[in-house]
């Protein structure tokens, strides 16, 4: 058996200096916002023989004096061209330009969001992630409803609460900082992605707890809290690690395979369904025992 | 024994779905059978505007003119018009409905499988809005043009005139310079020429230049002529005579003078719209210049309330709005009864052609504008399908071979229900087709398709980990199994609730990347729960047997 609990310090450390690196790195940096938030038009073209570099390409559209535009290279002779927009005249305007300087261009996709309705999936999203929210923490009080000793059983609803926070927490510091330093920008699947995290995390963490009360309810007086914690964890380890693994592999698959567009969607979900493994093994636990040592104090 | 038979039972019919969704799924199975080839290979799976190409977009209508009880009538009348445009232009299935978002009413149109989605959006903006409005008293003085201004803008009309009339005296084409130059709007694409009219129907400057100042035949007269239209450059092409009465054929350049406009009033809206209209064509008025012009018919209630608008506006304007702008604004001298009317505006015959047809073809009763689009391309759709589906089936490769290495003989058993499951779910998208609740796969739909399958043996994995927990506490094999399913189920049941809790929030959300993803996953947990515990279950009932206690490294539990 591994005693997991007695490397609560490290764990503790461990979480705490990333998730204040991730609050830190949230305030420094905030987040970089895609249209679907801000409005504005995503292009993506395909140059007919290999594409130019961005430098030339941005010349091209000079004259047009588009705001905050970016322009990056993307697969096959592709190019993305971002940049603020309201009316869709300018998208014409703005692949005429380009059409003009680069004969034969493609417009593969072409993503436009007035800010209109980029304001109305900032609401939306806001209202998801509410009643995510919600909808978590009614399961976590159902599923926690039973008194349990010597631990209240709001204690482990708040366990699986605080882990779930610093899942979401760490996912969201790592996208500040990947839009900071390679122009990650977040959008309305990277809100799917948390509220999909949302899910994950808490029910590694209630599988967990299950055990535990499972075990607590059937074990021998002559056992403390801790350990029972402990072997509660061992007896779940390999089944909460090869759930999230199976999990993981398809995510990998389609990191790698899967193309562009669901790439930055399917890395959300990869950190926070790691960080969410380790946090119902390392950090849930640990917060009861913690909890019980204070207690009985 | 009973039992042993219902076994049996159970197990032949996974095996008759097993055979079934695998040739759902893998028509090209079949191809040897051709009947059954043709009929498997019709389904299909209804894919989502991104991996087939196609374009998603969304408009705001304007409905701040028409009364509250009136919205849900005009809205279903702009959704008619653009379905009928769409039509025409022969696409497969659009799909078009509006939806509101607070108090702001919108319209949205996807279409698939569009080769040309530029064509099309255009076809949709071209759609005509078309407005009758009434004086509302007050006027607009931000149209009026300082006279200092207008002066200056003659000055240079004039010089311009007098350059392009050197040109045509020194032997440049004049149709050419007419096309280029010409401000008249019913004949420059015609090189400046009108066709035979009779004396009297031209303003007198422009008729004393054919028929008094000894011009003729072919000749460009030598100086500018000035009429209200502005400056001319006149070429008389043939004068003659027809039954005592003279006619002319000559050809002009006219550089227009820029004049005051009429003050603007504030018009008001009537509420008859191209919604009233019934059809419209190109009639020719003949006076002065001519200039094309539309006619339009109203239908029965367009009738009544323009006989009712013209009834109560005698001596008082009437404005015509086409896509917002004011074309003509003429004064009402009578009572309209008869529901016809007439546009003129400074249409060419090829414009008022056009915008006849478009016309026809519906004007909006509202305006519209767009606000959001999404687009691909079907090359890129195509693309995306692709790589979509080898991620989905190298995903499905590593979970099979990691069940199959860590879990041996039971996780050869979840990875054959693992392609029970993926085949099921691929039956399942074919067939929603034909039920109310429809699946379109999209990208995001076939991520969390795919993310379904590493989440579908969780299930097993909860079950075979408590069954090796049980064998090393020293169960026998089988009933270590059994005790595994049964006691592994509540938290199977309670690790999913969370994951749908969330996707059906999500499915709320709206978006269609949010949705297409959230429906699938949504799909995938509940369809997987069915396949990991009872499908795995059935198989394993009828495959293990006495013998898997004397192999339980196949279980992978080491001898003790």
């Amino acid at each position: 058996m591994i005693n997991i609990i007695s490397k609560t310090k490290y764990a503790y450390i461990f979480s705490i200096t990333l998730t204040a690196l991730s609050v830190l790195s949230l305030f420094v940096w905030g987040l970089k916002f895609g249209i679907d938030f801000t409005g504005g038009t995503l292009l993506e073209v395909r140059f007919p023989e290999s594409a130019p570099n961005v430098s030339e390409a941005e010349d091209a559209l000079r004259d047009l004096n588009l705001g905050s535009l970016t322009l990056q290279p993307a697969q096959n002779q592709g190019m993305l061209v971002r940049y603020a927009s309201e009316d869709d005249a300018l998208n014409q305007k703005v692949f005429e330009a380009l059409e003009g300087k680069y004969a034969g261009i493609q417009r593969l996709r072409v993503d436009f969001i007035n800010s209109t309705v980029s304001q109305d999936l900032k609401k939306n999203s806001l209202w998801a992630i509410f009643f995510a929210v919600a909808g978590i923490m009614v399961y976590i009080a159902w599923a926690f409803r039973k008194v349990s000793r010597p631990v209240e059983s709001w204690k482990y609803g708040a366990g699986a609460v605080i882990a779930l926070i610093h899942d979401i927490l760490i996912t969201v510091g790592v996208f500040s900082v990947l839009g900071r330093f390679y122009g990650v920008e977040v959008g309305i699947p990277f809100v799917a992605a948390l509220l999909t995290i949302l899910g994950f995390s808490v029910h590694d963490t209630i599988v967990v707890y299950d055990r535990t009360r499972e075990n607590l309810l059937r074990g021998s007086a002559k056992e403390k809290f801790p350990e029972v914690v402990n072997r509660s964890l061992n007896e779940t380890l390999v089944r909460s690690i090869n759930t999230s693994l199976t999990v993981i592999i398809t995510l990998l698959a389609v990191y790698i395979f899967g193309g562009e567009s669901i790439k930055d969607f399917s890395l959300a979900l990869l950190i926070g369904v790691t960080f969410g493994t380790y946090s119902s093994i390392f950090i849930a636990s640990a917060l009861l025992v913690t909890s019980y040592n204070l207690q009985s104090r | 024994m009973i039992l042993k038979r219902k076994l049996q039972i159970k197990f032949t019919l996974i095996i008759i779905l097993a055979v079934f969704v695998g040739l759902v799924s893998y028509p090209q199975a079949t191809v040897r059978a051709p009947f059954l080839y043709d009929t498997l290979n019709k389904l299909k799976i209804n894919l989502g505007l991104d991996l087939q190409g196609g374009i998603h977009l969304e408009y705001r209508a304007d409905v701040s003119q028409v009364e509250s009880n009136q919205v849900g009538d005009a809205m279903q009348a702009v959704q008619d018009v653009i379905e009928r445009r769409v039509n025409a232009f022969g696409v497969a299935e659009p799909v078009i409905y509006t939806t509101r978002s607070g108090s702001e009413q919108r319209l949205v149109v996807e279409l698939a499988g569009v080769k040309d989605i530029e064509e099309a959006k255009s076809l949709i903006k071209e759609t005509p809005f078309l407005e009758f409005k009434e004086e509302g008293g007050g006027t607009d003085e931000s149209q009026q043009i300082p006279q200092d201004i207008l002066d200056d803008m003659n000055a240079q009309a004039k010089v311009k005139a007098e350059d392009i009339l050197k040109k045509a005296l020194a032997g440049e084409d004049f149709a050419q310079l007419a096309k280029d130059n010409s401000e008249d709007p019913g004949s420059k694409d015609n090189g400046g020429e009108y066709d035979f009219q009779k004396k009297g129907s031209f303003v007198p400057e422009y008729e004393a230049v054919i028929f008094d100042k000894g011009l003729g035949d072919g000749q460009i007269f030598p100086e500018l002529v000035e009429t209200t239209f502005g400056w001319h450059i006149i070429k008389r092409i043939e004068v003659r005579e027809i039954d005592g009465s003279q006619e002319f054929k000559s050809a002009h350049i006219l550089i227009a003078k820029k004049t005051q406009p009429e003050p603007q009033m504030n018009f008001v809206s009537t509420g008859l719209t191209g919604k009233n209209l019934e059809t419209a064509e190109v009639a020719f008025q003949n006076q002065g210049l001519s200039e094309p012009q539309v006619s339009l018919k109203f239908d029965g209630e367009g009738a009544k309330l323009f006989a009712e608008i013209t009834k109560k506006n005698i001596g008082k304007r009437v404005a015509i709005y086409l896509d917002d702008m004011i074309i003509s604004a003429p004064t009402v001298q009578a009572e309209i009864t008869n529901g016809e009317a007439v546009i003129t505006g400074d249409f060419s015959i090829e414009e008022a052609k056009d915008l006849v047809k478009r016309l026809n073809e519906g004007a909006l009763p509202v305006p519209i504008t767009l606000i959001s689009q999404q687009s691909v391309e079907a090359s890129l759709g195509q693309a995306s399908l692709e790589t979509s589906l080898k991620a989905g089936a190298v995903g499905l490769l590593l979970v099979i071979a990691f069940m199959i290495l860590y879990y041996r003989f039971l996780g050869l058993i979840a990875s054959f229900t693992l392609l029970i499951y993926t085949g099921l779910m691929v039956t399942l998208f074919k067939f929603s087709v034909f039920s109310p609740w429809q699946i379109t796969l999209t990208l995001s739909g076939i991520a969390g398709f795919i993310l379904s399958i590493g989440m579908a043996v969780d299930a097993n994995i909860l079950i075979f980990e408590r069954t090796k927990e049980e064998i090393r506490n020293g169960r026998h094999a089988l009933a270590a199994i059994d005790e595994g399913f049964k006691r592994a189920w509540t938290s199977i049941r309670d690790s999913n609730v969370s994951s749908i809790i969330t996707a059906l929030i999500l499915t709320e959300m709206g978006t269609g990347f949010v949705k297409g993803f959230a429906v699938t996953l949504i799909l995938g947990v509940l369809v997987s729960m069915f396949t990991a515990v009872v499908i795995t279950r059935t198989i394993l009932r009828f495959v293990a047997g006495e013998w898997l206690e004397r192999k339980k490294y196949l279980i992978g539990v080491k001898e003790k």
